[in-house]
């Protein structure tokens, strides 16, 4: 049950599920190990992220999600009145 | 018409390891209508500061009351989502907002990850959100159900990283060695 977790997130593109696995697995190996570590150079999974990226649009572009054109509120913006 | 909530939780653990939690939370057996995750775009900034764009696909669990009132049986909801991971500041930093039905209801969270200032062995996580939702006659009385929604979402998503951290530690050290 454990494992199934994580195994059955999937990408918006079914096709890319098997990239985005790749990629999650390269990246969470480097943000723990490297980054978290304080060592500065960028992570190693820039060839499977490419394959990956490339995959997604795609899957956005077919399936019309509006990710473009979004107000999008920021970490700089200023906090609303409460 | 919108409503404004907050709230703050603490976990006892590190920042290094909420965070860990935090960046790999998706898929965790709390939020089960999180069913996609996809990274847009993901960069280092000049301070050494790690930016993640991020798409999540979420199958939102709006009661079937609320669905007739705003008039749509639309469930797949897509979330985009913004997060900076400073480890120097220790500070990680993540918005999100809804993409789709921005025509009826909008959801804007902000949630800050940061070390306790007197106690560094754990970390406080604060969270806000801004609820609108728009044109429709009862929207006050929608409004206080997602806000109500948002505490139960909230004590979700810190029951899973919670969950993630335990599963972790399984598994640097499994109960069976099983090679």
């Amino acid at each position: 049950l454990f494992l199934g977790y994580f195994i059955t997130m999937n990408s918006v593109g079914e096709a890319c599920t098997d990239l985005k696995r790749e990629y999650d697995q390269c990246f969470n190996r480097w943000f723990a190990e490297h980054f978290l570590k304080g060592d500065r150079s960028g992570d190693p999974c820039t060839e499977t992220f490419r394959k990956y990226q490339r995959c997604v649009q795609k899957a956005i572009k077919e399936k019309d999600i509006p990710i473009d054109g979004v107000e999008f509120m920021g970490p700089n913006k200023d906090k609303p009145d409460s | 018409m919108m409503k404004i909530w907050s709230t703050e939780h603490v976990f006892s653990y590190p920042w290094e390891t909420v965070i860990k939690a935090a960046m790999r939370k998706y898929p965790n057996p709390m939020n089960p209508n999180v069913v996609g995750v996809d990274v847009l775009d993901r960069s280092l900034d000049a301070e050494g500061r790690l930016h993640s764009h991020r798409l999540l696909s979420t199958e939102w669990g709006l009661p079937g009351i609320v669905r007739a009132i705003l008039g749509t049986n639309q469930t797949q909801t897509y979330v985009k989502e913004h997060s900076i991971v400073d480890r120097e500041e220790k500070k990680m930093e993540l918005c999100s907002t809804n993409i789709t039905l921005t025509n009826l209801i909008s959801v804007d969270e902000r949630l800050v990850y940061t070390p306790h200032p007197e106690n560094p062995e754990v970390t406080v996580l604060t969270q806000e959100a801004i609820i609108t939702v728009k044109g429709v006659s009862l929207s006050s009385y929608l409004e206080g159900m997602m806000v109500r929604s948002m505490s139960a979402n909230a004590r979700k998503g810190w029951d899973a990283i919670e969950w993630i951290i335990q599963n972790s530690e399984r598994e640097n050290h499994p109960l069976c060695d099983i090679y």
